[in-house]
């Protein structure tokens, strides 16, 4: 299985990298947006800042590429890999998302701004009978902007942060998963749920 | 209620783990790679990882041993340690880090949060403000003639931009005496941000003590480098004592 790694030159690429590889993965690197189509799954890491994201996959036209694998092939998103498919981005001005999924990013409206750290996930929805991970797992956060969904039945899954906010911890649509937490690093629970996209449609 | 994150703090200086007291004498404290694997074996929250000889020389901090340790771990990573340009910033993200540690740097060049918020977010910036006591009056390590506030310190690099903060008491580092409470409960009061206590910690009713006053964020050293405690131990403790932490 060619698993692909989208680098868009900012993001903790090796990180990411990493994981897979302690599951028995070697993934391949993209970085033209040509060799999208050969890969059997696609993940799009986080770490960057939504602005300079976007304007790097509009620039060098990878959006089309990532749409159309998207509507035969899985995709994982995360942190920032996932925001990006909502249809509008706030950090560091307004940007246009890939729009696959009908949200805002905006910043948390809490008083500290950032969700730094590990957080429990409760299940709103059953995504696939494989997925191992139950409520009260816990996973690693660190952003300060998060999805506000325009409707809640893409969410799978939410979090409580500061002061009993909740936001959208996994979204999936489609072909599409999305995780607001960072598998790659959340120790076991992570590399659960990386293993589980790394099976998830398969026959 | 938040989960207590626990935060081993880790210096390297010739690709091996050191500790010393008040930023000296440091002694070997061993593998790098190995200790990292043992300290997420025993649920450490995230990891920072200082190094110390790029500090004091013109050369890269120790990339390679970052490496090598983000591979075998799949554990928050934060880097630092002698930072000297944005050109390091972006070959330790490269390397595993998912957090950058800056210190010295923000005092000669404070436009590099910018840069790295423009790329790669607030929340990959901690930013570290090492404080030396005198008395009523604060002083910071890089700069030991100059008295500060520091709630307007903190204040100034959150408006920055960048998206935690490690508070380090100098006169505490090392000595297992516990932090400064007095200072913290200060600190907490009055600034609403993610913050990161160092330097002091030396028994479980000390982390207690400053839970109390509200901090819960804690990078530890010496407590587990040579005391018999773990990670998991100190978690164990505190959740029988009723705090939140995971397992």
């Amino acid at each position: 299985m060619k698993v692909g790694i989208l680098d868009y030159k900012a993001c903790n690429l090796g990180s990411v990298f990493s994981s897979l590889y302690q599951l028995g993965i070697d993934p391949i690197v993209i970085n033209s947006p040509k060799k999208i189509s050969e890969m059997d799954r696609l993940i799009i890491p986080g770490v960057g800042a939504a602005k300079n994201c976007m304007d790097y996959l509009k620039y060098n036209s990878f959006i089309e590429p990532i749409k159309k694998f998207l509507a035969d092939k899985p995709v994982l998103g995360i942190c920032l890999g996932m925001q990006i498919f909502a249809k509008k981005l706030y950090e560091n001005g307004l940007s246009e998302g890939i729009g696959h999924i009908d949200g805002e990013v905006k910043k948390l409206d809490t008083k500290i701004k950032f969700n730094i750290g590990w957080k429990e996930v409760k299940f709103t929805k059953k995504i696939d009978k494989k997925l191992s991970i139950k409520d009260l797992s816990n996973f690693y956060y660190c952003h300060s902007y998060y999805v506000s969904l325009k409707k809640n039945n893409h969410c799978a899954a939410i979090s409580y942060i500061e002061n009993n906010n909740k936001i959208p911890a996994i979204i999936y649509k489609g072909n599409f998963i999305g995780t607001q937490f960072h598998p790659e690093k959340s120790q076991t629970d992570g590399n659960k749920f990386l293993e589980f996209f790394l099976n998830w449609k398969k026959n | 209620m938040s989960f207590v994150r626990i935060i081993p703090s880790l210096l390297l200086s010739k690709k091996k783990l050191v500790k010393g007291k008040n930023f000296s004498n440091h002694i070997n404290a061993g593998y790098p790679s190995s200790t990292c694997l043992a300290l997420e074996g025993q649920k450490c929250d995230e990891i920072f990882l200082i190094d110390l000889d790029s500090y004091n020389n013109s050369k890269d901090p120790d990339f390679d041993s970052l490496n090598e340790i983000s591979k075998n771990i799949s554990t928050p990573i934060t880097f630092g340690g002698g930072i000297k340009n944005f050109k390091q910033v972006i070959r330790a993200f490269q390397s595993g880090a998912d957090k950058i540690y800056l210190s010295q740097i923000l005092f000669k060049e404070k436009d590099i949060i910018n840069k790295i918020k423009k790329i790669y977010g607030s929340q990959s910036i901690v930013a570290g403000i090492n404080i030396i006591t005198h008395g009523q009056e604060y002083y910071l390590l890089e700069d030991k003639k100059k008295k500060i506030d520091i709630l307007d310190h903190i204040r100034s690099l959150i408006k920055l931009g960048v998206g935690e903060i490690k508070i380090t008491f100098v006169n505490n580092e090392g000595s297992e005496k516990g932090m400064n409470l007095e200072l913290s409960k200060r600190i907490i009061s009055n600034i609403d941000f993610p913050i990161i206590f160092e330097g002091g910690l030396g028994n479980i009713e000390q982390i207690i003590e400053m839970i109390k006053i509200g901090a819960n964020s804690f990078a530890i050293g010496s407590m587990i480098t040579f005391k018999d405690y773990n990670i998991f131990k100190i978690k164990q403790h505190l959740f029988n004592k009723g705090y939140k932490v995971r397992f």
